[in-house]
C-alpha cells in the first residue's frame, strides 16, 4: 500500500467511521528537527550586539585617553544622572513599539514637581503626601494622554504635542501665578532629608561611604532594575507583550484577532505619566529642588535612546535589552564628552550624528519596516 | 439622451448640523474664535484695536507664518520637519557673523549684506535638501532625521555664539524687520508674498497638486506618474529655503543663541491648529495663517488683558489647550480624512 492510498483509507475511515476505529492520524515521515544555527539565534540581536559592541570598544577607548573616567568611583557618581532618562525609557519603549510617541514625558515631570513643591511648600502637606500627589498628577497626565489616543483616537504626535504644552504651561502658570499670590518664590526646595537622600544616596553602598559597592545604586536606579527586567519580561513574553507587537504591526488585525488595543494603549500611556511622576521625585531629590522648567528637552533625549536601542519608529519591532543599551551608550557619551572635554554643547552633536548613523546603518541593512 | 439627475443622498440639514459643519471647516471656525477674542480684549484695552498695535501682532506673526507654509507642505506630504527652530538658530547665528563688522566687540566678517542673505538662503536649502535626501534615499523616518538634525544644528548654533551676543548689525540688514514700504513694515510685505505664493503654487501649479497627490496616496501618485521621492525632496528643500527668509525678517537688533528654541514644536502647533491633518494630504494656506495668528496673540492678549503680575504666564498652556480643542472639534464634528479627497485651494 503506497502512501496515497493510505492516506485516502485513513480519510476514508475518519468521516466514514469505517469499522468503528478510531481515528489514526496518518504517519508522515518523521520531521526532521533542524536545531537553528548560530547566525539564526543571533541574528535578530544583531542590532543589540552592534550597540554593545560600540559600548564595549567606546569605553575602552574612554579609559585609554582619560583613565580617571573609567574609575567605578566616577560610575558611580556619574550614574546619578542617569536615572530621569532610563526610568522614562522604558514606557517609551511600549508606546514606540505600538507606532504611538509620548513628546509630554518631559512637560509631565515638570507639572508633577511643581505639584508637589506647592503642595509641600504653600501648603505645608507632610512630604510623603506631596510625593504621592506628585506621581497621582503624573498618572493624570499620561492617562489623559491615553484618553485621547485610545478613546477619541487622535494621531499620538498631535495629542502629545498638545499636552507637551499644556502640561509646561500649566506648571509655569501655576507656580508663577501661585508666586505672585503668596508673594513667594516658584521654584521650590527644601525638603526633608529622607526625602534629598533618595536621590542623593547610594542604597547598599557597605560600611566604607568612601569606597561603595560596585553595586550601589540610588532608590531610582534599583527601581530601573527591578522594572527593566518586569517590562523586559511581559514585552518578550507575556501575552501583554505580544498585544503590543502585534498592535504596532498591524493595529486593525489586532483589532480584528480580539485584542484589547484600547485598553493596552490606555495602560502605557498611563504607565509613562506613572513614569514620568516618579523620574520627577528622583530629580527633585537629586538637586533638592523642584521648579517648572524641570528636565527640559528630555524627551528627546529619550527618544533618541529608544530609537537608537533598535525600537522601530513606525510600531512592532524593539525590545528592553537593546533601549537599556541605548540608554547606556547615550549616558557614557554625555558624560563622556562633558567630563573629558568639558564641552557640553558637543554633546548634542554627537548624540544627533550617532543617532542618524545608527538609524541609517539599520536602514541601509534592510532591517527597515516593510510598511511606510 | 436623457440625462440623469443625481439626488445627493443627504439627510437635510438641521440647525445644529449646520453649526457643527461651520465649526468643522477650520478656517471659519479659527476666524470666529479670533474675531471674539479681539472682541472682548479691546473692550477691555481699546489700545488693542490701534494701528499700530495691529501692525506689531502681524511683525510678529511674520517668522512662523512663513516657516509654516513649508512646514504645512511637509506635513501634507505625510513626512514632518522639527528641525526648522534649530535651523533658525543657526542661519541667524550664520548671518549675523558674516554681517558684523571685524571691529565689533564680537569680531565678524564684515561681508555686504546682500552677500551674506544668499548665503543664508543657500545654507538654509542645504540643509533642507540634506533632510530631504536622508529621508527619501536613505529612507529614515523623517520625525528622526529632523530630531537628529534638530540637535546637530542646534549644539553648532552654540558653537558659533559662544564667543557672545551679535549686536553689531548694519541698518541695511535691519531693513528687511524694522523698515517700511509704503507706510507698511517690509517684513509684513514679505510675509504677504510668502502666502500669496504657496497659495498660488498649490491652486494653479501641477507641482501643487502633486504635493497633494503624494500625501492622499503615495501609492496612487507613483502610479500616476509622480516621483513621491522628488515632491517630498522639494518640500524639505522649500522649507529650509524658508526658514531663510525667516531668519533674514527678524526684528532683533542682537543675536543670541537662545533663538529659535520650541519655535519647530510652535511651528507645528499653528499648522495642526490651522487644520493640516497630519496623516498628509489636506491643508489650506488660510487655515494654517489663521493659525498662526491665533497662537501668536496669545501672548500679546494675556498682557493687553492686564490680569495682574504673574497671571499672564499661562501662554504655553493656553496654546496646549488650543490643539486639544480643536482635536475634540474633529472628532465631534466628525471631520475625518477621506481617501483621495485631497484639500487645499
Amino acid at each position: 500500500m503506497d502512501d496515497q492510498t493510505r492516506l485516502a483509507t485513513d480519510a476514508g475511515k475518519a468521516i466514514g467511521g469505517g469499522e468503528g476505529a478510531s481515528y489514526q492520524p496518518p504517519q508522515l515521515a518523521s520531521p526532521s528537527f533542524v536545531a537553528p544555527t548560530l547566525t539564526q539565534r543571533v541574528g535578530p540581536f544583531a542590532h543589540e550586539l552592534l550597540l554593545f559592541v560600540v559600548l564595549v570598544v567606546g569605553l575602552i577607548w574612554a579609559k585609554q585617553i582619560a583613565p580617571l573616567f573609567m574609575t567605578v568611583t566616577t560610575q558611580q557618581q556619574l550614574l546619578f544622572n542617569v536615572w530621569d532618562l532610563a526610568l522614562l525609557s522604558l514606557p517609551m519603549t511600549y508606546i514606540i513599539i505600538t507606532g504611538g510617541i509620548d513628546l509630554s514625558v518631559a512637560s509631565t515631570m515638570g507639572l508633577s514637581a511643581v505639584v508637589m513643591g506647592m503642595c509641600f511648600q504653600l501648603w505645608h502637606w507632610p512630604m510623603w503626601a506631596a510625593a504621592l500627589m506628585a506621581v497621582v498628577t503624573g498618572t493624570a497626565g499620561g492617562l489623559l494622554n491615553g484618553v485621547f489616543v485610545a478613546k477619541i483616537k487622535v494621531h499620538p504626535l498631535i495629542v502629545t504635542l498638545a499636552t507637551y504644552s499644556a502640561y509646561r504651561g500649566l506648571a509655569e502658570g501655576l507656580s508663577l501665578g501661585f508666586a505672585s499670590l503668596y508673594k513667594t518664590t516658584s521654584v521650590y526646595s527644601g525638603f526633608p532629608t529622607w526625602f534629598t537622600n533618595l536621590g542623593q544616596k547610594a542604597f547598599f553602598a557597605g560600611p566604607d561611604l568612601r569606597h561603595p559597592h560596585w553595586y550601589a545604586l540610588s532608590a531610582a536606579g534599583w527601581l530601573f532594575i527591578a522594572a527593566a527586567i518586569a517590562m523586559g519580561v511581559v514585552l518578550a513574553k507575556g501575552p501583554f507583550g505580544r498585544t503590543l507587537y502585534a498592535v504596532g504591526h498591524n493595529e486593525t488585525a489586532a483589532r480584528f484577532s480580539g485584542l484589547k488595543v484600547g485598553r493596552a494603549k490606555l495602560l502605557i500611556y498611563a504607565l509613562s505619566g506613572l513614569a514620568s511622576g516618579l523620574a520627577s521625585l528622583n530629580n527633585a531629590a537629586e538637586y533638592n529642588t523642584a521648579q517648572a522648567n524641570m528636565a527640559t528637552n528630555l524627551e528627546l533625549d529619550v527618544i533618541t535612546a529608544v530609537v537608537l536601542g533598535g525600537t522601530s519608529i513606525f510600531g512592532g519591532r524593539g525590545r528592553i535589552i537593546g533601549t537599556v543599551l541605548g540608554v547606556a551608550l547615550i549616558h557614557e557619551t554625555r558624560e563622556f564628552v562633558s567630563w573629558h572635554y568639558h564641552d557640553n554643547t558637543l554633546i548634542r552633536l554627537v548624540l544627533g550624528s550617532l543617532l542618524i548613523v545608527a538609524v541609517a546603518i539599520n536602514a541601509l541593512l534592510g532591517r527597515r519596516s516593510s510598511r511606510k | 439622451m436623457t440625462t440623469v439627475d443625481y439626488q445627493p443622498l443627504r439627510p437635510p440639514l438641521t440647525f445644529r448640523d449646520m453649526l457643527w459643519s461651520l465649526a468643522a471647516k477650520r478656517e471659519y471656525g479659527l476666524a470666529v474664535l479670533i474675531a471674539l477674542i479681539v472682541i472682548v480684549v479691546s473692550f477691555r484695552s481699546p489700545s488693542f484695536l490701534a494701528l499700530s498695535n495691529i501692525s506689531d501682532l502681524l511683525v510678529y506673526c511674520t517668522q512662523p507664518a512663513i516657516v509654516s507654509c513649508g512646514v504645512m507642505l511637509v506635513i501634507v506630504t505625510g513626512e514632518i520637519d522639527i528641525s526648522v527652530g534649530s535651523m533658525l538658530g543657526l542661519l541667524t547665528a550664520v548671518m549675523g557673523t558674516l554681517v558684523s563688522s571685524k571691529t565689533a566687540l564680537v569680531p565678524g566678517f564684515g561681508w555686504p549684506v546682500w552677500a551674506a542673505i544668499l548665503v543664508t538662503l543657500g545654507l538654509g536649502t542645504a540643509i533642507g535638501i540634506i533632510n530631504g535626501l536622508l529621508v527619501t534615499l536613505v529612507r529614515i523616518p523623517s520625525i528622526i532625521v529632523t530630531l537628529a538634525m534638530f540637535m546637530i544644528l542646534a549644539s553648532i548654533t552654540v558653537k558659533i555664539m559662544h564667543r557672545g551676543n551679535i549686536t553689531d548689525l548694519p541698518q541695511g540688514l535691519r531693513w528687511f524687520g524694522i523698515g517700511t514700504i509704503l507706510g507698511i513694515r517690509a517684513s509684513i510685505w514679505i510675509m504677504a508674498a510668502v502666502l500669496i505664493g504657496t497659495w498660488a503654487m498649490i491652486r494653479y501649479t501641477p507641482l501643487g497638486r502633486r504635493i497633494y497627490a503624494v500625501g492622499s496616496n503615495a501609492h496612487a501618485a507613483t502610479l500616476s506618474g509622480v516621483s513621491v521621492m522628488r515632491i517630498k525632496l522639494f518640500t524639505f528643500a522649500l522649507t529650509g529655503f524658508l526658514v531663510g527668509v525667516a531668519t533674514i525678517v527678524t526684528t532683533l537688533g542682537a543675536y543670541d543663541n537662545g533663538i529659535g528654541q520650541g519655535f519647530e514644536l510652535l511651528v507645528v502647533t499653528c499648522v495642526v491648529v490651522g487644520g493640516v491633518s497630519i496623516s498628509g494630504g489636506v491643508g489650506t494656506v488660510a487655515g494654517v495663517f489663521l493659525g498662526v495668528v491665533l497662537l501668536m496673540i496669545q501672548k500679546p492678549v494675556l498682557i493687553f488683558l492686564n490680569l495682574g503680575p504673574g497671571w499672564s504666564n499661562w501662554d504655553k498652556a493656553i496654546q496646549g489647550l488650543l490643539i486639544l480643542a480643536a482635536v475634540l472639534v474633529d472628532h465631534f464634528a466628525g471631520r475625518r480624512k477621506k481617501p483621495g479627497a485631497g484639500g487645499g485651494h
